[in-house]
């Protein structure tokens, strides 16, 4: 006998999501993610001043809005043939890099943690009543206490981004041809008491609190487990010494590195809210028209591939492909990517900070050009971030984002291949359908940042959502 | 007024309040806000200022029974926080933030089930305050204010994000002193009270004719279009994360972002 599950709420992650797996036996035999970005942004921006689009997209998210300011600067910069300078370049990978401790932090103890362990006593983030929580009290206790010392570590590494990008969210730092504001020997002591206290945190707290649940919840290192084909556009990668480089652009596709191409990605429609061609292959003048009355469709993201394939991106795809971490995918190799990729990113940020000199910034007065065009490929904190940007008379005439939860999130595409998040559903036994608690910790293993969700319901089908 | 909120709830003149944080249609990054604010924190601000019942990012419970905290708590006394524009698009039977008792509910409905027995609305952030980005043209999900919404008094704070000292200020002086002043747009003069150009730091640099010609100037950016004559916040003095820094601070313009017409009526954010 098959019953169909509904999760809705999944709280504790940015935005709204809705998953609805078919069970037979206990078991997850089909999953369908809906999780659609849908405000409307890539219309907003047209016509709009093209250095306007970066303070724009970084509204996108709250949680990771500088992630879209990086890309979108990116984007822009070749679109107007602007490189920043050494120096400015670090500034900005720190900013970024703050951006990454921040919301891995975050997840991992204020997103993550409710569903292992017995979270503080403070309403509404105790877990308290939560089902199959395993860790004996002495643990759940120091685990708890660290949950509240992380509020204030995650904070901090906002304060970091603040102190060169003037605020978080949504900094203004982030500019074309680098950033706004320069080191001096006040705010560098200052970052690097951030970086202190806070890899003392990562290092000595996180990584002990992750190994802990993965010591309770073994079990899960068989679920999640998905396609294996992980992808990376590369961060932190334009550095020869070895100390402040991470992760250059690869894929894994069958067990086989290779490099990274940006002609073989395309957006599939067939199942997605949207009239056009259901193979989308030019990214910078794609038309899609959003249309309810589509039939099978079930969500308004697209369906990003690459070379056909659906592609894992996020932390565990960057420590693999990077050779930190050994080939193991599941759900609890994927929470343990995100927290020693913390540990990764506080000394690269560290080892910029010893690199960094008191200059001016290399600002200056930019020229749009009538007619230009660029992309902007970086991986950000949740993974493979693109923006694309076509400019007609001094103006945006077409603006395209590609995010990394499009990546994880999207649904079956026109030849029936799922997408990453509902494949890794597959297979997974429900220990108790009444208290599904697997999806949800598979679902956030993946860091989704459904932001700016809403769910749509017309009288026709069933409800989706719109993102965005 | 955060310290005498405290006294008064220690000293049992004031109990906690309930408080719902609602989710609509934005970025979430109200929330996340409130989560970087220091003096006091937000773990200060759940344990002694409000009993948050209802918060799609933080709360632990997720699915149905995550809901059922929204729904007992709209029998209580409570002060109702909307993050987000409200979608109207599709007959306004549109934007769903939960399922319960195998039933769609919308946000629209949430906030109208909530806005009508709350006994005070904050619209936290621009979207919620004037439609903000989410509305931004040419409109696509028909987003609107939470004031168009609800027919009924609101209090809002602007801000993209909302300053997290603009909400716990708030919420303190309403647990203490009742609802704040506001001007005619329904701001908190003591937040919203002042124009960032006449308390900016590098207002003499205006004042003297010495004005920025690219971002990364330590001058005037009024020339490059900034906002700071026409925005109505603290910005200047609390500035953000801690104190640390400000828009200006970090040698660019302010664009304008608590503005009501935020963000059409404030672009170009930077004129070269």
């Amino acid at each position: 006998m098959s019953r169909t599950i509904t999760l809705n709420p999944i709280t504790r992650i940015s935005g709204f999501m809705d998953i609805e797996v078919k069970v037979e036996n206990n078991k997850v035999v089909d999953a369908k993610s809906s999780g659609l970005l849908f405000r409307g942004f890539e219309k907003m921006l047209l016509g709009r001043s093209p250095f306007d689009a970066i303070y724009f997209t970084e509204r996108i998210c709250g949680i990771c809005s500088t992630a879209h300011s990086v890309v979108s600067t990116l984007a822009l910069e070749d679109a107007l043939g602007v490189q920043p300078n050494e120096n400015d370049k670090m500034l900005r990978d720190i900013i970024h890099g703050w951006e990454f401790i921040q919301n891995h932090i975050r997840h991992f103890y204020l997103y993550t943690l409710p569903d292992f362990v017995l979270t503080p006593e403070v309403q509404p983030v105790s877990s308290a009543g939560l089902y199959d929580l395993r860790l004996p009290e002495v643990l759940n206790k120091k685990i708890s206490e660290d949950y509240l010392e992380a509020v204030k570590f995650s904070r901090l590494a906002h304060q970091g981004l603040a102190v060169l990008g003037g605020k978080a969210p949504h900094n203004h730092g982030v500019f074309v041809g680098g950033v706004t504001e320069g080191l001096d020997a006040s705010k560098l002591i200052h970052l690097k008491y951030l970086v202190s206290e806070t890899k003392d945190f990562i290092s000595n707290r996180m990584l002990e609190d992750v190994n802990i649940i993965a010591e309770y919840y073994k079990d899960y290192f068989n679920m999640g487990i998905g396609y294996g084909n992980l992808m990376s556009y590369g961060v932190f990668d334009t550095y020869k010494e070895k100390e402040i480089s991470y992760v250059n652009p690869a894929v894994l596709i069958n067990g086989q590195i290779g490099n990274f191409e940006q002609i073989k990605i395309t957006e599939n429609i067939y199942n997605s809210w949207y009239r056009g061609e259901t193979v989308q292959d030019n990214l910078f003048g794609s038309f899609t028209q959003d249309d309810m009355n589509k039939a099978q469709a079930y969500s308004f993201v697209k369906a990003p591939r690459y070379q056909g394939h659906p592609m894992e991106v996020g932390p565990l795809a960057r420590m693999i492909l990077s050779g930190n971490y050994e080939n193991k995918i599941s759900m609890m190799d994927r929470t343990i990517a995100r927290v020693l990729e913390t540990k990764k990113v506080i000394e690269i940020i560290e080892g910029l900070l010893e690199r960094v000199s008191f200059e001016p910034v290399g600002q200056r007065q930019y020229d749009i050009p009538d007619s230009s065009r660029g992309s902007g490929l970086k991986d950000t904190t949740r993974g493979s971030l693109g923006h694309w940007v076509s400019i007609e008379n001094k103006a945006i005439n077409h603006y395209n984002i590609i995010t990394p939860s499009a990546w994880n999130c999207s649904p079956t595409d026109s030849k029936g291949v799922r997408g990453v998040i509902e494949q890794a559903l597959i297979g997974t036994e429900l220990q108790n359908p009444e208290q599904p608690v697997e999806i949800g910790r598979i679902v956030r293993s993946y860091d989704p940042c459904i932001s700016c969700a809403t769910h749509v319901i017309s009288d026709r089908f069933k409800p989706v959502e719109i993102i965005i | 007024m955060v310290h005498e909120a405290v006294r008064c709830i220690r000293a049992g003149e004031h109990r906690k309040i309930n408080a719902i944080w609602l989710e609509a249609t934005g970025c979430s990054g109200n929330i996340i806000s409130l989560l970087d604010a220091t003096d006091p924190d937000i773990l200060f601000f759940l344990r002694e200022m409000v009993n948050l019942t209802y918060n799609n990012s933080i709360m632990a419970k997720e699915g149905e029974i995550a809901f059922e905290e929204f729904i007992k708590t709209l029998e209580t006394e409570f002060i109702l926080l909307v993050d987000g524009a409200v979608a109207l698009k599709n007959n306004g039977n549109y934007s769903i933030v939960a399922k319960y008792k195998g039933k769609e509910i919308t946000a629209l409905e949430a906030i109208k089930m909530a806005g009508e027995k709350a006994k005070y609305v904050l619209a936290v952030g621009t979207c919620a305050s004037s439609g903000g980005i989410s509305a931004a043209r040419p409109n696509p999900s028909e987003s609107v204010s939470l004031s168009t919404a609800l027919k009924r008094d609101v209090i809002n704070l602007p801000g993209c994000p909302c300053n997290p000292a603009w909400v716990i200020g708030t919420v303190a002086h309403i647990i203490t002193k009742g609802k704040p002043e506001v001007d005619n747009m329904k701001r908190p003069l003591l937040f919203y009270g002042v124009t960032i150009h006449d308390r900016c730091q590098r207002r003499s640099f205006f004042d003297n004719g010495i004005f920025a010609k690219k971002l990364g100037d330590e001058t005037c950016m009024f020339k490059l279009g900034c906002r700071g004559p026409i925005t109505r916040t603290d910005c200047p003095t609390r500035k953000w994360n801690g104190r640390v820094n400000w828009p200006i601070g970090g040698n660019t313009p302010c664009i304008g972002c608590a503005n009501f017409a935020f963000p059409d009526g404030m672009e170009p954010f930077v004129r070269y």
